[in-house]
């Protein structure tokens, strides 16, 4: 139950594996999880991110399903997990940990604020194929939520943090609150593809109609929160109006897993009107609308001169 | 799997010590977890100390929380304490087949193994959970935070593969000398779960201990409980010893 960590690890420190002796360079704080952190260490002048946890069980626990998605990959995929031990922390005390690939890149929000929203389409498509990957080999993500993806360059995305991967038709095993089917009276918190879908809904509301959403949060009553709730945002909202009808069927688990729901989205982009309405800056929108108050004042001024 | 989730916000005042009824609990294999529903201010030093020490004796967890967070803590703790409870099975199995009962000190392969059978045991093993809930005038503001994280918690267990059952207990009872109520026997359902609290009348006791006393009590007769379930929703059928 506690998230509040002890272990502190300090950049320039070297920490050693217990059992394989592997030698590790901290370099600094990539991140913090629901069960470790995560920090960029150095190997032989490669960069690796390494995880590091409170509990041993908990953390293993994690490392067996990367495990066994690693197993279920084709060949000619980079690998993903490296190495798995335990160090021995400042205090003294053992931490098991384990070390992956070192993704380059901002997470979702960031990245969209960076480099405009004219990413977004793009960004979704490539982590509906991420999430497609996933639902093929029998996993649902879980805890899918804007911190959970990296995006390097030109829309490359990456799923971390896989504490809540779990396989399907199990309990998810770690969510967070308002991503949540659950929460929002749409389903149960069994794993299928349809959840991950869930949470993709929500994490486009996120994006965009950041405030609102938080908004229907602090104000609905626990039995009236709905999708239709959540619809009604997207409805309003310029950026998401055209995916509108998408999200519906997102939320309603419509969609038989991910792959099909990447199509739906890809027919979508090549809509005009999905880009056009988010490609309309809004300070042109409001400097419409100060012109067309500007002239209405001077009509009226001067019918009012005329008359 | 039997557990016991305790919710309070503050000390109890009547009784039999909740540290000693609570390491009764855990000598008939229940674990006893506790949260503290803080309000705008605090429980008190008194009150988080007892709510700590009612959990490390009764072999749970304890966390303070505030109203928003009821439903997320609810359900992680309970979820944390069955792999806690399989994880010191397992460790005792481990105990004799290896002369060193911690996970920690087996090599990480051996380790992915052993998880594994803690996970999937975790998973389908059946599970029961009885919610106590503090019924002092205080708590009467947060009640709706409560009911919510019940159903929360309801929803969270029945995505598990093996049974899950929940019962709802409150304290004080809203006659004199009844320690504590059963509002809901054990069932798998959501329904009847909601508006279990409105009606009840607040009390002006803490008696924490009699009633983890009570819960105890109508684990040992598990036949007598499922018996009172006849009373159709469970409404304040009091049960009385």
């Amino acid at each position: 139950m506690t998230t509040s960590f002890k272990v502190d690890l300090r950049r320039g420190m070297v920490v050693t594996g217990k059992w394989k002796q592997g030698r590790y360079r901290v370099e600094r704080l990539l991140g913090e999880g629901a069960n470790g952190k995560v920090y960029l260490v150095q190997r032989d002048r490669s960069w690796y991110a390494l995880k590091v946890g409170m509990d041993a069980v908990d953390l293993q626990s994690e490392i067996n399903v990367l495990q066994s998605i690693a197993k279920q990959k084709q060949h000619g995929h980079e690998p993903f997990l490296f190495d798995v031990d335990d160090l021995y922390g400042p205090d003294g005390r053992e931490y098991p940990f384990y070390i992956m690939r070192y993704v380059l890149g901002s997470t979702l929000g960031d990245y969209l604020k960076q480099k405009g929203p004219e990413w977004f389409p793009l960004v979704g498509l490539n982590l509906l194929g991420k999430l497609a990957k996933l639902h093929q080999a029998g996993w649902v993500f879980g805890d899918l939520k804007v911190e959970n993806v990296l995006v390097a360059d030109y829309g490359h995305v990456e799923l971390v943090d896989y504490g809540g991967v779990t396989g399907v038709g199990k309990g998810i095993r770690q969510f967070t609150e308002i991503y949540d089917r659950g929460y929002w009276n749409e389903g149960s918190r069994s794993a299928d593809p349809g959840y991950d879908l869930f949470s993709f809904g929500v994490l486009c509301l996120k994006l965009h109609e950041s405030k609102r959403l938080h908004q229907l949060t602090m104000e609905l009553l626990p039995q009236n929160r709905s999708a239709g709730e959540l619809i009604q945002i997207a409805e309003l909202s310029p950026a998401l109006k055209p995916i509108a009808g998408w999200l519906r069927k997102a939320f309603a688990g419509q969609f038989t897993d991910a792959s099909d729901a990447s199509a739906a989205w890809r027919a979508l982009m090549h809509r005009r009107d999905t880009h056009r309405s988010s490609a309309t800056p809004g300070w042109l929108k409001g400097l419409v609308a100060a012109s067309a108050v500007l002239l209405g004042t001077s009509v009226y001024w001067l019918l009012r001169n005329v008359l | 799997m039997k557990q016991i989730l305790l919710i309070t916000d503050g000390c109890s005042n009547v009784g039999l010590s909740p540290v000693v009824a609570a390491a009764h609990a855990q000598s008939d294999g229940i674990s006893v977890n506790v949260v503290g529903v803080l309000d705008h201010g605090d429980v008190g030093e008194l009150g988080a100390a007892e709510i700590d020490e009612i959990a490390r004796a009764g072999g749970g967890l304890s966390r303070m929380v505030n109203m928003r967070q009821l439903s997320q803590t609810v359900q992680m703790m309970t979820r944390k304490t069955v792999v806690q409870t399989i994880q010191l099975a397992v460790q005792k199995e481990l105990k004799q087949v290896l002369g060193n009962g911690s996970i920690e000190a087996l090599p990480p392969e051996k380790r992915a193994d052993v998880v594994r059978v803690i996970d999937e045991l975790g998973e389908t093993s059946s599970l029961q959970v009885a919610l106590l809930i503090d019924a002092s005038a205080s708590m009467k503001p947060k009640l709706a935070a409560v009911e919510e994280a019940i159903r929360d918690l309801m929803l969270s267990l029945q995505a598990r593969q093996g049974k899950s059952e929940i019962s709802v207990f409150h304290f004080p009872g809203s006659r004199h000398g009844d320690d504590c109520v059963m509002d809901l026997g054990w069932t798998s359902h959501l329904n009847g779960v909601h508006g279990i609290f409105p009606r009840l009348q607040m009390g002006g006791t803490t008696p924490t201990g009699p009633a983890i006393m009570h819960v105890i009590d109508f684990y040992r007769q598990g036949d007598y409980g499922r018996q009172s379930r006849d009373g159709t929703d469970g409404m304040m059928s009091d049960y009385v010893v």
